[in-house]
């Protein structure tokens, strides 16, 4: 699809580059491609071309050699891809090699990487929520992190900007500390859903269930085909129905034909021109030949993700930045957040034999944040809020490992649709902490001899306060909807197990206090933005991606103005 | 290597595979020592023969077919070759090697040798005194799983390479590959059996 500029002598200059081409770096390419600069994406990993480097997208459970099982050499690559639970078969190809990529534990945390044209859009999880000006507000009204330099306002048209191209499925509630989106038609809840929905709208004043809002096509958008519920997203979709960068901004930006992928190359720094006050390149080390190479450009977007485009910065060294490009706030690596997710409740629910569902919806429900709105009840053991995920299905055959029984009657009724399972977990806002950090490791280096991350952080008491309650809270409602054999759990996981990893080069309003300004430029080299979950000031308790996406476009328009100024 | 090259590196063509199940309950209707008729690529030839005894008799065939007709049990032996570690590897081994123990402990006999009715009575024994697998949300279990042993995992395990396998998943169940829509309120009735994706 793309030009590849594999060799390096032919352009070396370029007026933008893109360091990423995951969620937002897909955007800042298919931005500023469309303003008409000649942009080049650094991609540290391998070229994935949409539908034709799906290899496992239509594979059924018995064409897989294990049928999902991985080989002990494939475990041996992907140790924290294992330790999550979330790599097979089918998806192994997506992920980073661990090995190849290590990164020091302070405290536990789980780094999911995935290194390939698309990074982690390949992978993620759908989810799209507007944050609102609860989110916004919230570190200037109990302190803690610095202000955002931005409230809702600045950011919504941007939002509705973004949702239109990118495709979200949902139901407009009108809800003010969830802000509803430009909506495709939600999916739909199935039976128990309903009847759960009811129950608990009905006990709670103030609480609503819904549909998951979703980055999946519900209907045909600008040649991409809708949702087929296969739910086998993470394998890359034949349709384009969900958003990835290779299925939707990448292939926009490379219309242009101002679009230029480089792929195998590891960004090992942003060249800073002390004479000149900005910023004029990137250094990059070819994965396969680790030859060096500078390519030059009159803005750089990092959208490395959260952590790497961190590390990107503080190997970024000069005298001007001799802690690394941008720190002159010291806050650089600092205030790192994720969000917690295995708190919730599980149970039963009866009365619905007769009933069954058509399709693998690759959604679930969502329960809106309901404490510490600005009306309503107000928590005095934690601040900030949570919302729930979850979902009602049938148990399949699966039900039968559990069930005193064996023999021929027994392996005829598990063919049968099982029990109604239904459960919600909750995702708690996690606040920024000075103390949760990441730095610079010499000791220990990459296959490429690059300074690793040392990553140090865990949850603090808010967090853990939230957890407690949620756990109480999913249990009560789930009792109160009728549901039986409920079973609360909390699973006390470490950070990083959200993959929502976000902070360490914070926006604020204060250059002395926070890396990035209000339209993501470095405060001290304007013309280096992040448009990543590195920028963020706080988590809010919804997924955060749908954010990145609407301030890569927002950084991206502002870009160009002053470029177009001579302001850059 | 694709599956089909696996399955006949083992010397097991599709032919001869078919002979399994009636051979064998042949074998032990009349209370002989079955024999293995495949050959197993990491169990030795007693672990194998109990791997096709027990998943004979969890899942045998009725109107639908049994473990054995979609070679469960030879898909079992590969799993362990393949993607099990060599910790792993002795471990499976040596949990068969007790669970027979136990059975000849207790009824005189390793597990394949035994009667039906003992059979039954051996594996009811392990269904009353072992723990259940916990409920999962997104593929974990949640709360504090209780360690299940090997009866339980391996009945799992049983379940997985029978349901897994193409003739129950496309020929069995309800197989729906591209669903293409989302209904979230449908009887039973218009269905049948469980959807296999």
């Amino acid at each position: 699809m793309a030009n590849f500029n594999i060799d390096a002598d032919k352009a070396l200059t370029y007026d933008a580059i893109v360091i990423g081409s995951g969620i937002s770096g897909g955007w800042a390419a298919k931005e500023l491609c469309e303003k008409g600069l000649k942009t080049l994406v650094l991609e540290r990993g391998r070229i994935v071309e949409h539908v034709k480097d799906y290899p496992t997208m239509n594979l059924d459970p018995w064409d897989m050699e294990y049928r999902g099982g991985l080989t002990p050499e494939q475990k041996a690559k992907h140790p924290i891809g294992v330790r999550t639970g979330f790599i097979g078969a089918a998806n192994e190809h997506f992920h980073a090699n661990d090995i190849e990529n290590p990164y020091t534990e302070v405290k536990p945390f789980l780094w999911v990487r995935a290194h390939q044209m698309g990074g982690r859009s390949l992978l993620w999880g759908k989810q799209t929520y507007r944050w609102s000006d609860l989110d916004f507000e919230a570190n200037a009204k109990d302190g803690h992190g610095v202000d955002w330099p931005i409230r809702y306002k600045d950011i919504e048209s941007w939002y509705t900007y973004v949702e239109k191209f990118a495709g979200i499925s949902g139901e407009a509630l009108g809800l003010p500390q969830l802000p509803d989106s430009h909506f495709l038609p939600p999916m739909e809840l199935n039976c128990v859903e309903k009847h759960v929905k009811e129950r608990i709208e009905k006990e709670y004043n103030g609480r609503n269930m819904i549909i998951g809002r979703v980055a999946h096509l519900t209907e045909p958008l600008n040649g991409r085909g809708k949702c087929q519920f296969r739910n086998r997203c993470d394998r890359g979709c034949p349709y384009g129905a969900y958003f990835s960068s290779n299925a939707v901004t990448l292939p926009a930006a490379n219309a242009t034909g101002n679009l230029t992928i480089r792929p195998f190359s590891i960004v090992q720094s942003i060249v800073y021109d002390e004479a000149l006050g900005k910023a004029t390149g990137v250094r990059i080390i070819d994965s396969e030949t680790n030859e060096e190479i500078i390519y030059k450009a009159k803005i750089i977007f990092c959208n490395a993700s959260t952590l790497s485009t961190t590390q990107i910065l503080m190997n970024s060294t000069s005298s001007r930045f001799p802690n690394g490009l941008g720190n002159d706030s010291g806050e650089l690596g600092h205030n790192l957040m994720d969000h917690t997710y295995r708190v919730g409740a599980s149970g039963l629910v009866d009365g619905f034999d007769d009933q069954y569902y058509k399709g693998r919806r690759p959604n679930g429900i969502y329960i809106p944040r309901y404490v510490n709105l600005k009306d309503g009840p107000q928590s005095d053991k934690f601040v900030r809020g949570f919302g729930y995920q979850g979902g009602g299905q049938r148990a399949g055959w699966g039900q039968g490992a559990n069930m005193q029984e064996f023999g021929g009657e027994f392996k005829d009724k598990i063919m049968n649709p099982g029990p109604w399972e239904f459960f919600i977990t909750g995702f708690a806002e996690c606040l920024p902490n000075h103390e949760n950090k990441v730095y610079l490791n010499k000791d220990v280096v990459d296959k490429w001899g690059q300074p690793t991350l040392s990553i140090d952080a865990e949850w603090g008491p808010n967090e853990l306060a939230i957890n407690a309650q949620m756990r109480i809270d999913a249990k009560e409602m789930l009792e109160r909807a009728g549901l039986k054999e409920i079973m609360d759990f909390d699973k006390k996981h470490e950070m990083g197990y959200g993959i929502h990893e976000m902070g360490t080069a914070r926006m604020g309003k204060d250059p002395k206090t926070s890396v990035l300004n209000g339209t993501n430029q470095v405060h001290a080299c304007k013309n280096v933005f992040v448009t990543d979950g590195a920028a963020m000031a706080s988590s809010s308790c919804v997924n955060p991606s749908l954010t990145y996406m609407a301030l890569t476009a927002r950084a991206a328009d502002h870009a160009v103005a002053e470029l177009k100024k001579s302001n850059l | 290597m694709n599956r089909r090259d696996a399955l006949r590196k083992t010397g097991l063509l599709a032919g001869s595979a078919v002979a399994a199940p009636s051979l064998l309950s042949l074998l032990q209707a009349c209370n002989q020592t079955p024999r293995l008729n495949w050959t197993p690529i990491f169990l030795d030839e007693n672990q194998a023969t109990f791997i096709s005894s027990f998943v004979d008799t969890i899942l045998p065939k009725t109107e639908t077919p049994g473990a054995l007709d979609v070679k469960t049990d030879i898909f079992l032996d590969l799993v362990y070759a393949k993607t099990y570690s060599p910790e792993g590897q002795a471990k499976v081994k040596a949990d068969i090697d007790q669970f027979n123990a136990d059975c000849k402990a207790k009824y005189g006999k390793v597990f394949a040798e035994l009667s039906k009715e003992d059979k039954t009575a051996c594996l009811k024994d392990h269904e009353a005194n072992t723990a259940t697998f916990n409920r999962g949300v997104w593929g974990t279990a949640v709360g504090e799983q209780k360690p299940v042993g090997f009866y339980r995992q391996l009945k799992s395990q049983a379940l997985w390479a029978y349901f897994s396998s193409e003739e129950i998943g496309k020929n069995v169940l309800n197989y729906d590959p591209i669903p293409g829509e989302y209904l979230g309120c449908i009887p039973v009735s218009d269905v049948g059996k469980a959807w296999s994706l």
